[in-house]
């Protein structure tokens, strides 16, 4: 690599730079993604003219041909395939640069000295260990995003799945993947090699993949992301480019950064995310009979379909002794609650009725000066975001102050409500953090939760020994009036009973598709 | 290039870039991601001077890799960018 070369890769590693922190800022974000897009545009064009490959047809068809695919997707995508279609594209990243490791392990396309001879290169272990390792990274983020991508398609189940044997089978692919690596560093070319690191390192991917649940996704994602700007630098190592050492090292902090972000708010870690919860479950299955006993409504029927077949029995019973305790329970409170009424004389009931009649959602709506709402995955899978912009501006046209708060982990990937509230051209003044809100609830008039659950779950404050316990929520459950639009009453993904649902007031539940019930309250508005 | 230069590009980048993308809000975390995402497609360079000079060198099998790796990453490039601009473009429609 000649000097210029190495001045023009540090310039457009900085202009990368530059876009990136322009995307920190709404009004500068569409240039900084536009600046990104041209330095890469113009390290390419570089690449194709110093490495003397321009006469090379071949290079321009496959170029044509994935531009078109790319474009296409692009431009028909619609916002609620966002989560998928990133994920998708990541992973043909990470294809990408697994084929540029076997290229480069295979030592095809060398360089050529003056005689037509290719060049060796100086540091030929150096090489050989980069290229295998790019084709691990590679191949671990193509089928582990495809698998991801699948998930959030739903082709295939969004569950977590564990097969049997599942941790030691990865163990061992990893085992081997490890050692494919070293006898290819030591060894060097040989295409048999290539194809085991290929193979191996592509079913860890999807071992390691199909263990994660839906709900996980925006970590997962984030991490995979990382892994795709890795493999990138790591075969930018191997093949000696610059710009593609940084741009990936780039790409890897990002992901990097995100995958912590979105751990923190789900108070979880990583490697009980990547073990589809099963270190934590271990815990929760000792920890729960206590919290049954500390606290008698204990609503806290768990489900962990990742456990042995056994443990998963046992943990059925367990939670069906759990609900039948809870329904008596409740039976008792509504029993007391009857008789307490009946003793205050038969004209209590009627009144209550009365009361709850005049209490409707929309009344409650047509009332409220402050209204907060809280959008979930629901909201996404109802692609109910443009249902929620009309309450919106019906609300606001009556006087009200609407404003709308996003949990960090709300939806299926980093930001996913925001982009689809931003699509219903709700204007993002009006989007506010979890730590920026939260203290407004209990001022607030009204909630209108949509599609949300795990997020404004106060068992995550209590509920000690659950999956969810320690996570930051949104405080939904400080306001005085709060309306669910949820589709059911089922636990979220964290299979934690929600006890908003069960307070006696102030609670009302618009259960079914969030377009239709929001439709219902909106014509109910007066 | 000596392997030392790329490792220490590689966490030199790596750091400064977790600083200015720490600067980015939740708000555009969807559209950071996604431009990242294009970003990480920065591996066709590699895959263009591979697959161009294995050209008058290297046989068949060699072309077909170097470009179902042009191709991959070009869809990575040209859908993730398109993607981010439309999302950023949401963003800012305003009145």
């Amino acid at each position: 690599m000649d000097w210029y070369q190495i001045v023009l890769s540090i310039l457009l590693s900085l202009a990368v730079l530059g876009g990136i922190s322009m995307m920190s800022k709404v009004k500068t974000a569409v240039k900084g993604n536009l600046l990104s897009a041209l330095a890469m545009l113009v390290g390419v064009i570089a690449t194709v003219v110093f490495s003397g490959v321009l006469s090379v047809w071949t290079i321009y068809v496959a170029i044509v041909i994935g531009a078109l695919i790319g474009g296409f997707m692009a431009s028909r995508a619609q916002m609620i395939q966002m989560p998928q279609l990133v994920a998708l594209f990541n992973g043909l990243g990470g294809g990408a640069s697994a084929f540029v490791g076997v290229m480069t392990y295979m030592g095809w396309g060398n360089q050529i000295d003056s005689n037509g001879a290719p060049i060796v290169p100086d540091y030929p272990v150096f090489v050989n260990f980069t290229a295998i390792l790019a084709i691990a990274v590679g191949m671990i983020t193509l089928t582990g995003s495809l698998v991801a991508a699948g998930k959030l398609a739903r082709i295939i189940d969004g569950r977590p799945k564990i097969y049997p044997g599942h941790s030691f089978i990865t163990l061992c692919l990893l085992a081997l993947s490890v050692l494919l690596i070293v006898l290819g560093t030591v060894y060097g070319k040989s295409p048999w090699i290539a194809l085991g690191a290929v193979l191996l390192t592509g079913c860890f991917g999807f071992m390691f993949a199909i263990r994660v649940g839906g709900a996980d996704m925006p970590i997962t994602i984030s991490l995979l992301n990382s892994l795709s700007g890795v493999a990138g630098s790591i075969a930018g190592m191997a093949i000696g480019d610059i710009f593609l050492v940084a741009v990936g090292g780039i790409v890897g902090a990002s992901g990097l950064l995100l995958t912590q972000i979105m751990c923190r708010a789900m108070n979880r870690s990583l490697m009980s995310i990547l073990l589809g919860g099963a270190v934590a479950q271990k815990k929760k299955t000792v920890a729960t009979p206590v919290v049954a006993g500390k606290t008698p409504q204990g609503q806290t029927t768990q489900f962990a379909p990742n456990q042995d077949f056994e443990k998963l029995l046992e943990q059925l019973n367990d939670m069906e002794v759990k609900q039948l305790l809870d329904a008596i329970e409740a039976l008792t409170k509504e029993v007391a609650g009857l008789r307490e009424q009946l003793a205050k004389g038969g004209a209590a009931a009627p009144a209550a009725a009365a009361q709850e009649e005049k209490n409707s959602p929309a009344s409650v709506l047509s009332k409220a000066k402050n209204v907060i709402i809280v959008p979930g995955y629901g909201m996404a899978l109802a692609q109910a975001q443009h249902t929620v912009k009309q309450l919106a501006d019906k609300l606001e046209h009556r006087g009200a102050n609407v404003r709308f708060a996003i949990h960090p982990v709300a939806g299926r990937m980093p930001g996913h409500m925001n982009v689809l509230l931003a699509e219903a051209d709700i204007p993002y003044e009006k989007l506010y953090e979890m730590q920026a809100i939260n203290d407004d609830f209990k001022n607030t008039d009204a909630v209108v939760v949509i599609g949300a659950n795990d997020v404004l779950n106060p068992a995550a404050n209590t509920a000690e020994g659950t999956p969810i316990y320690g996570m930051p929520v949104l405080a939904v459950a400080d306001a005085p009036e709060v309306i669910v639009c949820n589709y059911d009453l089922k636990p979220g993904y964290a299979g934690v009973e929600n006890p908003l649902y069960k307070r006696d007031k102030g609670v009302y539940l618009c259960l079914g598709d969030a377009k239709e019930t929001l439709m219902d309250i909106i014509e109910g508005i007066k | 290039m000596h392997p030392l230069i790329l490792v220490a590009v590689f966490l030199v980048c790596t750091v400064v870039g977790y600083f200015i993308i720490s600067n980015v809000p939740s708000l555009l975390h969807t559209p950071l991601m996604s431009g990242m995402n294009a970003l990480s497609g920065v591996t066709i360079v590699g895959a263009l001077s591979a697959t161009g000079l294995a050209y008058a060198t290297d046989g068949v099998w060699a072309q077909v890799f170097g470009m179902l790796a042009i191709i991959l990453a070009a869809i990575n490039v040209f859908g993730g960018f398109g993607i981010t601009h439309r999302m950023l473009r949401m963003f800012n429609k305003k009145k």
